[in-house]
Order: structure tokens, then sequence, then C-alpha cells
């Protein structure tokens, strides 16, 4: 079996390319996966962050109404990414349980999350500590100096936050100059 | 003019009683509960047996009431060590209930009933949908455990040890090996002996517990 020269590969090379293009003008945006990240590294990339709005969606797939509430963080996203606001998801699944980890992945395939998504690489309980959480869903909002001017929880029955909070936060801070 | 500034006066004071009966009735952790305080009382609740329990009904010396919730794997993860510990106080004059106030269809009775069942539970489940015993004990996640003594004063609010336990597919596992501290059992003997823990408050952590807005 003859192989194929090296001249005519390459003169193939640019038709192969744009019989693939041609399949998909403009390809959806993908779902990053799901990267792990040491509390340090989580602050380091806070930081690198200076000058935008942060908004981090804390959860996990434990979590009923972080699963329930997921759709209203992504349509927010779409809502402020022109705006100068970036999302982030942060999972604080237990990173010891593969199916756990697994089903993360795919439930942001789904939710096509297609922002930065960060799972906590450390001791879940190291997690909670470090990020002074209770549970879970939380939602840290930062300004752009990077100081966390919002931290909507559920640690009071009496004023548990929902997504109409989430979304009069970000529109709080995008107002500011 | 001297009307509006009396009216001013008498807000402004309101306002610093209402603030400080605020942090009167928090804990170091617990937003509605402090350590020493008479614990709040529930009434005719109904429970998974198909009776139903007032607080007043437990005669017992101690009283250990713990927020639920079926579908929480923290709580799931927790439940064996939960039902050795009633166990372990059999014969002894100590209560456990369990309250379930959460409204998801998988945390109903129903549900309750289903789970009590099905894990064995060997304590008295309620269930309360008006969610008044969850927002008075300020119990804001599940597993959360308080622990009553004799006068109905809590001694004890938060945790079960220092390690919860996750339940990962059919199987617990201990968050932060094998736990050291037992926070409930330690209460629960200092109870017994008309004393105070070394440790009243932890942290809760797990489910997060949904209110209903007002």
């Amino acid at each position: 079996m003859k192989t194929l020269r090296p001249a005519a590969v390459f003169a193939l090379t640019p038709l192969v390319c744009l019989l693939l293009s041609c399949r998909s003008k403009s390809p959806p945006a993908r779902t990053p996966d799901l990267q792990p990240l040491t509390f340090e590294q989580w602050q380091q990339r806070l930081a690198s962050l200076k000058g935008q709005i942060v908004v981090v969606d804390v959860w996990a797939t434990w979590c009923g109404p972080c699963i329930e509430r997921f759709p209203h963080m992504v349509q927010l996203y779409h809502q402020y990414k022109d705006r100068g606001v970036t999302f982030i998801s942060l999972s604080v699944d237990d990173r010891e349980d593969k199916q756990a980890l697994e089903n993360a992945r795919a439930f942001l395939r789904k939710q096509n999350a297609t922002f930065p998504n960060y799972l906590m690489n450390e001791n879940i309980l190291q997690s909670f500590d470090k990020l002074d959480i209770q549970s879970v869903p939380d939602v840290f909002i930062y300004d752009r100096s990077g100081r966390r001017r919002y931290f909507l929880n559920g640690n009071d029955p009496n004023h548990q936050f929902t997504v109409k909070d989430v979304d009069n936060a970000i529109a709080s801070l995008v107002a500011e100059q | 003019m001297k009307l509006h500034s009396a009216r001013l006066a008498v807000c402004s004071w309101l306002l610093m009683v209402g603030a400080a009966a605020s942090l009167l009735y928090a804990g170091k952790y617990n937003p509605a509960v402090e350590i020493g305080m008479k614990a709040p009382t529930f009434s005719k609740l109904p429970a998974t047996d198909g009776k139903n329990y007032s607080m007043s009904d437990f005669k017992e010396d101690v009283l250990v009431i713990v927020f639920l919730a079926n579908h929480c794997p923290w709580v799931r993860g927790g439940e064996p060590d939960l039902i050795k510990l009633v166990n372990d106080y059999k014969g002894k004059s100590v209560r456990f209930v369990g309250i379930g106030v959460n409204l998801r269809q998988d945390d109903a009775l129903p549900a309750m009933k289903e789970r009590a069942q099905k894990a064995g539970y060997n304590f008295i489940y309620l269930h309360d949908a008006s969610q008044e015993s969850g927002r008075k004990y300020g119990a804001t996640h599940t597993p959360e455990y308080f622990v009553l003594n004799k006068e109905r004063r809590i001694v004890y609010t938060g945790l079960l040890t220092n390690s919860p336990a996750l339940m990962e597919g059919s199987k617990p596992r201990y968050t932060n090996g094998p736990p050291t501290q037992f926070y409930v059992r330690d209460a629960i003997d200092a109870a017994l002996a008309g004393k105070m823990p070394a440790v009243t408050e932890t942290r809760s952590q797990g489910c997060v517990v949904e209110y209903s807005q007002r």
C-alpha cells in the first residue's frame, strides 16, 4: 500500500480544514471542566480577577437547593457577562467521592455552565472552614477592588437569600462607578 | 416639632432594645438561641408513628432534639451513629426526638415514615409543616443537635462529633477520619450529672434547611 507523499498531505490540509470548519460556523461555548484548586490557589485566582465584579456560586451535587438554583445563576451570567461581571462556580463536593465528581461534571455540561468551574481540592471540612461556610448554596460577590461585598447564605431562618437578592446585589455593584 | 423629636427618640429606643434582644438570643453560631436559655417548645406535631407529640410529653431528665432531613446525605451518613447513640442510652433518663421541617416532598411525612422504617429509626420522628420549631431553635442545617437538661435549658447546640459522616453512594464516610470528640454524648453525660459540658456550642454544618419566605 502506498503512503501519501508529504506534498499531497500539504495540498489536502486546507481542504480538510475547510470541510471541518464548515460543519459549524461558530461552535457553541464549551463547559470548562471542573478544575481542582487548593484554597491558596483559589485566593490567587480571585486576586487575579481584580478590576471585575466577581460572582461565586458555591455549590455541591448533594445540595438540592443548589441544583434548583443553578439554572438561575446561568441566566444571571448571560444577563451580566458583558457588563464587567465574571461568574465562577465553586464546588465543595467531596474530592474523594469519584461518583459525585462525575455527577458534578455531567451537571455542569447539562447546564451549559460556560464560565470557569472549580472544585475545592481540600478535605471537605477544611473547605467549609477555609471558605467560612456552614453549608451550600452560598454566593460570594466581590466588587472591582476585590473586596467581598456580599456573602449570601442560608444561615438565618428568617433571612435566607433568593435569586432576586443575587440579582439586586450584582445590579448595585454594576451601577457603582 | 417636639412631637417629631419624641417619636424619633422612641423609635431609636425601640431599635436599640430590639438589637439588644436579638443579641441576647443568639449563640456564638446559632442565630436564634443561646446556651443556658429555656428551650423553645413545640406542641402537637405529627410523628412517623401516627401519633402527635408536644415537648411537654417528654418527661426524661435529658431531651435531645435533632433536626433531620430525609434527602440530606449528611443526615443519612450520620444515621448509624445516631441510632447507636440512642441504643447506648436505653435504660437511662434520656429521650431523643428528631424533627423535620423541610417542605420538600421527599422530606414530608410520608417520605419520613418510609425513611424511619428503612433506616431503623429508634426515636420519635416529628414533622413540623409550620417550620416554627426550626425557626425558634435557629436550626439552619441538618443534622443539627440540641441537648436540653432537666430544666429544659439548652446545654449544647451543633454537631454530633468533630467528624460528620457523609453518605457516599450507599456508604457513610467520616469526612475527617474517625471522630475523636463526641459533643452530643459528652453533653448528655454532663446534663445527666447536672453539669454543663466542656463544649457547649459547635458550628452546625450539613444541608441547609429551606425556610419559606415571610
